[in-house]
């Protein structure tokens, strides 16, 4: 019998898994004499189709494979607003499932081993212990673009204040949220209904002070929580070409929320531009429906900010309003709608 | 001759100023896990881990509590480890549980000199808070794990205060300031030779070299192989052979963000007695985008 082992033999005794044999879930040949022998048939990863888990775990994979995590759904439906119905055919089968798809998470990726991100391996996170929850070495490497650089404060400027009070991102985005739930499936994560959201712990009127309470009551359904409390600059990806990528660079932009034009928010700018799939043969025919700019919660809250600290800064001087001269240049005519002048302040 | 005894006589004094240094605070400036584990249920002792939350959650000092390094220091203007808002700076030594008279412990991770003076430099920032009474954990928790210490996980929850103080802005100085200092107060580069020397450079710093007339003296003669400090003598020793003995003579310390520094800069104020140091918080991040700014290699 082939015996090399890669879990640590003092684990075996403490991780109920380990009551299962290897080959439960990495399959392969047990009694195979040599290393080609026994690995032979082996899955790598278990837990791409959950069909592992779930022979205990059923009643978290049955929601999870609805769960965005999985399906990745959330990227194809960024994408398919700019595309004709033949368009998502190719699209379909030529970017979302060479490309995209590639990027779902399963099981093993947060509870055992660490995703691998353009081509780095960190390996198990705990010597193949199933751990419940390592952030930091999970959530932050699919995450560490834009979230996590950001909220832990590596991104430049401070830290998100939730960081800096000992919260890491299950604190916030609990089981229900990642493992699905009974509403799902879900298009988007701003559909899901058990995501967080501030007033979940920062109920209104219960204010310490009484400026906070009154900022608070006048800027109510017209500015969101980011509009004021995002620190500074986040990251914003521009001109994203199918095989090569996008560029990046740090901003702030305050403009009228695409999807409730009625509220100011932080906008991000995101990298489709009207040439991204062209490799791929898809035109984007209804590109312009479209715009450039989304609503975005960046990760980086404080209790102050140069905008809680100053009124004069929106109100008179407009600092990182968008405005029609500054919108991207060949951008989505749906742009056009979300810059915004704020009034000053009636006095 | 003369002019060697008058040396010896100052030098004299000066070490014999040394204990009143020490007295004046109510802890030593380092301090070993011995007296981290005897002094750990003391309540007026507050360990505060500075590492990242993640790591803290991981494996801490029991009754530590967590904040962070980027609650100390933050990118701003353009530049690398600038000070927050007094006001935040206050949110969190209050939400750690430091109060006017405590006895503030710093740990952190002692793996290199930059996460060394990590430490340093949220003790210049405590300093600069008003919290006089601020020691450093030798070897850090490196050293903590290595002395196999008990560990405790999971997050303590600190019992918050309210905080105010008047900041002492004299601790850090302005590029003006260093720049009118030049000739007068002694500039000390701690960066390692190749770059005192503009060998070598960090890809953020427009220029290779260093301030004109700095000397040099290097972080990393301050630590032994183990990350812990080399003994206050043998410290004393390195520091004055760069800065001369003069404890009342200005010095303006700098690196590349105004982290570095501080290593140098702490000690010298609090084990070893120079009476005025600063710390140019720009450095040569700073220095170095301004053409008029001498700097020479």
């Amino acid at each position: 019998m082939y015996k090399a082992f890669l879990v640590d033999k003092a684990l075996i005794g403490k991780d109920i898994h380990f009551e299962e044999s290897c080959s439960s879930c990495h399959k392969g040949n047990e009694k195979g004499p040599t290393r080609a022998a026994a690995h032979k048939g082996l899955v790598a990863r278990p837990s791409k189709s959950m069909e592992a888990c779930e022979k205990c775990h059923d009643n978290i994979t049955g929601p999870f494979k609805t769960a965005l995590h999985y399906t990745s759904e959330g990227q194809r439906h960024g994408v398919a607003g700019r595309l004709s119905k033949g368009e998502l055919k190719v699209f379909n089968e030529k970017v979302f499932e060479q490309s995209c798809r590639s990027c779902h998470a399963s099981c093993g990726d947060c509870h055992v081993k660490a995703p691998v991100i353009g081509g780095v391996n960190t390996g198990l996170l705990k010597g193949h212990r199933f751990v419940k929850r390592d952030e930091g070495k999970t959530c932050a490497l699919c995450h560490g673009g834009r979230v996590y650089p950001e909220f832990t404060g590596e991104y430049g400027g401070a830290a998100d204040i939730h960081y800096q009070k000992g919260m890491i991102c299950v604190d916030c985005h609990k089981k229900g949220e990642l493992h699905g739930d009974s509403a799902a499936p879900y298009m988007l994560r701003k559909e899901v209904k058990e995501r967080p959201r501030c007033t979940n712990c920062h109920k209104a009127g219960e204010e310490k002070t009484e400026l906070a309470q009154t900022s608070h009551k006048s800027h109510n359904g017209k500015v969101s929580c980011y509009g004021c409390h995002s620190g500074g600059p986040y990251r914003n990806c521009y001109d994203c070409h199918l095989g090569t990528g996008a560029t990046s660079k740090p901003g702030f932009i305050l403009g009228l929320n695409p999807r409730d034009k009625k509220t100011v928010t932080t906008l991000r700018v995101i990298p489709t531009v009207r040439d991204t799939f062209k490799s791929a043969g898809i035109a984007m025919e209804q590109f312009d429906k479209l715009p450039n700019y989304w609503d975005s919660a960046p990760h980086n809250i404080r209790k102050r900010t140069e905008r809680t600290r100053s009124c004069e800064l929106c109100h008179n001087e407009k600092k990182n309003f968008l405005t029609k001269d500054a919108l991207l240049k060949n951008g989505s005519k749906a742009n056009e709608g979300l810059a915004y002048t704020p009034k000053p302040i009636k006095k | 001759m003369k002019k060697i005894r008058v040396s010896l006589l100052i030098l004299a004094l000066c070490i014999l100023s040394l204990p009143i240094v020490s007295f004046a605070r109510d802890v030593a400036p380092i301090v070993d896990t011995a007296w981290v584990e005897t002094n750990i249920n003391n309540p007026k002792v507050v360990v505060v881990d500075i590492r990242k939350v993640e790591d803290y959650k991981a494996g801490h000092i029991p009754n530590a509590v967590n904040a962070f390094y980027g609650s100390w220091a933050m990118m701003k203007g353009g530049l690398r480890n600038e000070l927050p808002a007094a006001d935040d700076l206050f949110d969190v030594i209050g939400g750690a549980g430091i109060g006017n008279d405590s006895i503030v412990v710093l740990v952190g991770k002692t793996d290199a000199v930059p996460d060394r003076t990590d430490i340093t430099r949220v003790a210049w920032t405590l300093k600069y808070t008003g919290i006089t009474n601020v020691a450093i954990l030798d070897g850090g928790y490196n050293k903590w794990v290595a002395d196999k210490k008990a560990v405790s996980t999971g997050a303590v929850r600190p019992k918050a205060k309210s905080y105010q103080a008047k900041v002492n802005e004299g601790l850090f100085a302005k590029k003006d300031h260093v720049m009118k200092s030049i000739g007068k107060a002694v500039i000390v580069d701690v960066r390692e030779p190749d770059f005192y020397k503009g060998v070598k450079k960090l890809e953020f710093v427009a220029k290779a070299g260093h301030i004109a007339k700095a000397v040099n003296l290097p972080t990393s003669q301050m630590y032994k192989q183990d990350g812990t400090y080399k003994d206050k003598a043998e410290l004393m020793n390195i520091a004055s052979a760069a800065v001369g003995k003069d404890m009342a003579k200005e010095i303006i310390t700098y690196c590349d963000t105004g982290k570095v520094c501080t290593a140098w800069s702490f000690m010298m104020t609090e084990l070893m007695g120079y009476k005025d140091v600063k710390v140019y918080d720009g450095s040569t991040e700073e220095w170095t985008k301004d053409p008029q700014a001498p700097f020479e290699q």
